[in-house]
């Protein structure tokens, strides 16, 4: 099985950090940015299979990025971080298309997991 | 779970090799769904058991986790609607209104949270009883009900609200710095806890009060200097909300004392920032709990500058039925007393009308506290004729006696009372809390016997949390194995680790080859009420997994087997059912009304629809329902020698419907029924084979001569014209089939079924799930058959997790010969296990019926003994 290539988004930066080392740690490729626009650049830059994606950021909020996102790279498994826990959030993410919705602080086995079953998603739908 | 079933499964196997690529790609795509739909309907009846669980009080949690619960339920529902209209063409529409409607209440119940914020606020305590306890904490709220509506004296002082502390918390940058000092913590690392300890401290000494509150405070303290006609000293002590959060997994909890009107706020910021001692970091972090969900009020009253003090308890907790009440007390203040450093005096009352003292031993009392002139308090030694003279006269103690009385009377329970007896000879109460008696049987430190009724000693150790309970041995050698802990197991482990929290509350007893009293591990014992063995240098090696022990944590000793004579009396103690009736559990409560009930039971009904759904239960389960419906209606759609859908012919209590994906059926079965021999996949032969061995013989009459528990109502239903004919409405099972796979579903009224198995010659990929759940009987012969179920399974090598009533046991990387021996195992189980609830009543042995079972004992005909065991009962 190939590297899963990640792309984690989240304004606080010691947390894209911290949870960066720990993920690359587990062997997947991880890039981190900051913003929901710079996001958007990379992705149009280069492949990703995974996107972890923080709700609440300013400028581009989660949601928004998520819509744009969808737009550029259907393909993307999109998950929805969010350390205030909303149902409203959650559907809407999951109306938009996020393959998951992960509430922090998270655990790192239960993040790994989730990236797991999205990239697993991702080959399946690619066909 | 299935996460990784998918994952051994590899899924792009049924990706089309041959033609007629376009449908069976569409039956590829049809049967992805379906798994996903499987997967979130998994994890709903996952998060409805541990929500029961929690209901009925099995641990701590706080608003991150009843909110989690909820996102994560309402995700999981909102996945599988989508799923179901994407597998069915969107014929399920209508559940989005419905789904919509419950989302709308469950928001509801977690915005208002547990505490709707009001306005920081602070009481003068002559306005404050148990009636305010949800806005100034408990401590205050007693001492306003001591004072207000039982007339006892309790000082002068005021309550500061708990809203002081939620807006104290919101304001300005206090929570996200403290949040993120948190983040940076690791756990495991005392240094590093202790550092964001401090640092957090730290901030909130520094953090200035929201405006409003300052003022607040210091015109309730003018105020009471008025009534007083002083600048009285006062004492500031933490009031948290809930009953039993005076334990301290909400926090260490702080009391300042001898305070100066110039530093009562410091003090007051001091109090809060008790909540963050390194062992309330890590207990909130490791159970999820925040600070939100715990909040602070704090209780201010007039200093007493006391003679005496000491506590009082309206029961003695050594011998409650002796009907003595009992105080301790020495020189000056209390806090020596409180903490244990001091050896007080202590006396034994006779209640009654006229208190009589019973006893009297006389404590050494060399130290005693006082207020000092600069604020704060000090110790200093008690002089020599003091010491030998008890601290309080025998008139004053039946006074104190007399107070007690009535503080007892006016809260109709045991209480243990704080006392203090001013210079003016008054005396003051000034903490009251429930009494918790426990059952253990006095001091940690007596010899603990060589062999204790047949039964050798196995280990020794330091008894560092009290009890006694027996239980089978789970070695937990390595974290990832606590997901398996079983119900009632004896913990035992080389060390502490902070993953053990999590089965803590499934745990009998705790015992480890290192480790003290004061470490992490004890306290967590005795927060758990668990007995707990400590530092017995090599449990690890003595202790083998399965073997049944009692663990005997009052003398510090581990025994073989079970000791009946020190069981008996044993309560389970602890803090296990202590959340109940806080306000965090009622909203648990609130919001379990809109997930847990299930409404929709038979498929059959003219109600199972959409807009009959009041629960996300109900829409998984008819989700869950539809889900097998649409498979089927695809691959007939399909059907043209690829995929068939087929009745099997068989003799089984429920009706079974096949879909084959690729090689499960032989190409010779033709037509809308199948019988086992055309069967060719492995797993759903060998499944089939065991529901339908013929010891079984679940067609025969189940008479009250030969089990004695059959109700009248099993009787009905399983009389001897009840046959092959004659199926209950709705009793209809699904299989979804391949060469080395199947999915067996079957769900009977309240009961759930499940195997997802996967049979080939690549050992890594081979697995065997078994999940079951429900059933309509009363909750103790449910669990008893989930016991029951549990038990057979690990003892067919699965690893099984019970949560409720919901049973999931998995068997991986075996090879195919005997995961296809488990399978027939398993099928027999699914047939024989129907009935079981209405036998497992009260007084029916667990271990006997798995033995029973294991023995092809299918009937558990109690007249037959399976190899090993015992009778029942």
């Amino acid at each position: 099985m190939r590297v899963i290539r990640l792309l984690l988004v989240d304004d606080e930066e010691r947390f894209v950090e911290t949870l960066g080392k720990r993920l690359t740690a587990r062997g997947l490729y991880v890039e981190g940015t900051h913003s929901g626009e710079a996001a958007l650049a990379l992705l149009q830059a280069r492949p990703f299979d995974v996107v972890l994606l923080d709700v609440r950021m300013p400028g581009m909020d989660g949601i928004q990025a998520l819509r744009e996102i969808k737009k550029v790279q259907p393909l993307v498994q999109v998950i929805l971080l969010s350390g205030n826990a909303s149902i409203n959030t959650a559907v809407e993410g999951m109306r938009l298309g996020a393959a998951d919705y992960l509430l922090k602080p998270a655990e790192i086995e239960e993040v790994m997991a989730k990236v797991e079953e999205a990239f697993e998603k991702k080959r399946l739908e690619e066909g | 779970m299935t996460r990784l079933l998918r994952k051994l499964f590899g899924l792009d196997q049924w990706r089309p090799v041959v033609a007629r690529q376009d449908r069976r790609a569409a039956l590829s795509l049809q049967y992805r769904l379906f798994k996903e739909l499987i997967t979130s309907n998994d994890e709903i009846l996952e998060l409805i058991a541990d929500v029961e669980q929690k209901l009925q009080g099995d641990g701590l949690f706080g608003m991150t986790y009843v909110r989690s619960r909820c996102v994560n339920a309402a995700t999981h529902a909102y996945r599988m609607i989508q799923t179901i209209n994407k597998l069915s063409y969107r014929r399920y529409q209508e559940l989005y209104g419905v789904f919509n409607g419950i989302r709308a209440g469950l928001e509801h119940h977690l915005d208002r949270g547990p505490h709707p914020i009001e306005a920081p606020a602070v009481y003068p305590l002559s306005e404050v009883d148990l009636r305010l306890a949800e806005r100034v904490g408990t401590k205050s709220a007693n001492l306003g009900e001591l004072r207000n509506r039982a007339k006892l004296p309790v000082p002068d002082g005021f309550a500061i609200s708990t809203d002081a502390f939620l807006a104290l918390f919101q304001a300005g940058q206090l929570r996200d710095e403290i949040r993120a000092m948190e983040v940076g913590v690791e756990l495991e690392d005392q240094e590093s806890l202790a550092a964001a300890s401090a640092s957090i401290r730290g901030a909130i000494l520094r953090a200035p009060l929201p405006e409003g509150l300052e003022a607040a405070i210091l015109g309730a303290y003018l105020r009471m200097g008025e009534r007083l006609k002083c600048t009285p000293r006062v004492s500031l002590r933490s009031s948290a909300v809930g009953e039993d959060t005076q334990t301290s997994f909400a926090g260490q909890y702080v009391s300042v004392l001898n305070v100066s009107n110039a530093e009562i706020l410091g003090a007051y910021r001091e109090v809060l920032a008790g909540l963050y001692t390194p062992r309330a970091i890590y207990y909130r972090a490791v159970n999820g709990i925040l600070e939100e969900d715990v909040p602070m009020g704090v209780a201010c009253v007039a200093m007493v500058d006391a003679l005496a003090s000491g506590v009082a308890a309206s029961v003695d907790p050594g011998r409650p039925d002796s009907g003595a009440l009992v105080i301790n007390g020495s020189w000056g203040l209390g806090v020596g007393t409180v903490s244990g450093s001091v050896s007080p005096d202590f006396w034994e009352v006779g209640k009654g009308a006229e208190p009589r003292i019973l006893s009297l031993r006389l404590g050494t009392k060399e130290i005693r506290v006082d207020p000092l002139p600069q604020g704060g308090v000090g110790p200093s030694p008690v002089e020599p004729a003091l010491r030998e003279r008890p601290c309080l006269e025998e008139g004053r103690v039946r006074e104190l006696a007399r107070l007690v009385m009535a503080a007892e009377e006016h809260y109709g329970a045991a209480l243990e009372l704080e006392w203090a007896l001013d210079r003016l000879g008054r005396f003051q109460l000034l903490q009251c809390r429930p009494l918790r008696l426990s059952a253990s049987r006095g001091s940690l430190r007596r010899e603990a016997p060589e062999e204790v009724d047949g039964h050798p000693r196995l280990l020794t150790g330091a008894g560092a949390s009290g009890g006694c309970r027996s239980g089978p041995v789970v070695v937990a050698s390595s974290p990832e194995e606590l997901g398996f802990f079983p119900e009632g197991g004896v913990l035992v482990a080389r060390h502490s680790s902070p993953q053990f929290v999590k089965v803590m509350d499934r745990a009998a007893a705790v015992v480890t080859d290192v480790g003290g009293a004061t470490g992490h591990m004890a306290s967590l014992a005795r927060e758990f009420g668990l007995p707990a063995v400590l530092d017995t240098q090599k449990a690890t090696a003595v202790l083998r997994p399965g073997q049944v022990v009692t663990v005997d944590a009052d003398h510090g000793a581990v025994y073989e087997g079970r000791v009946d004579g020190f069981l008996a009396g044993q309560a389970p103690g602890g803090i296990r059912r202590a959340i109940r009736g806080t306000p965090i559990y009622r909203v648990l409560q609130e919001a379990a009304r809109l997930i847990v009930p299930l409404n929709l039971t038979d498929p059959r009904s003219p109600d199972f629809q959409p807009s009959s759904c009041r629960s996300l239960h109900d829409i998984a389960r008819f989700i869950h329902e539809k889900a097998f419906e649409e498979m089927f209606r695809v691959s007939d759609q399909v059907a043209d020698g690829e995929a068939r859908t087929v009745r099997l012919e068989a003799r089984l209590p429920f009706e079974v419907h096949l879909i084959d994906l690729g090689g499960g059926l032989a190409p010779s079965a033709q037509g809308g029924a199948v019988c086992a021999e055309e069967i060719t996949s492995g797993p759903m032969r060998a499944l089939l084979a065991g529901m339908t061995n013929p010891e079984l013989r679940w067609w025969e009459p189940r008479g009250i001569s030969v089990t004695g528990f059959v109700s009248v109502a099993t009787e009905s239903l399983f009389s001897p014209h009840h046959d092959l004919g004659q199926r209950r409405l709705g009793d209809r099972s699904y299989a979804i089939v391949a060469d080395a796979y199947c999915n067996f579903s079957s769900r009977i009224g309240y009961h759930f079924a499940a195997v997802d198995a996967y049979c080939s010659d690549s050992l890594h990929r081979n697995y065997v799930s078994f999940r079951f759940k429900g059933g309509a009987a009363d909750e103790e012969r449910r669990a008893r058959r989930c016991a029951f179920i549990a038990q057979v399974l690990s003892r067919l090598d699965f690893q099984v997790e019970r949560q409720g009533d919901l049973v999931n046991g998995r068997l991986r990387k075996f090879g195919k010969e005997i995961l296809l021996d488990r399978l027939d195992q398993v099928g027999r189980l699914i047939i024989a296990t129907r009935q079981l609830d209405m036998r497992m009543g009260p007084g029916t042995s667990v271990d006997w019926h798995a033995s029973a079972f294991l023995s092809g004992n299918y009937l558990f005909d109690p007249a037959i003994r399976p190899e090993g065991a015992g009778s029942e009962g």
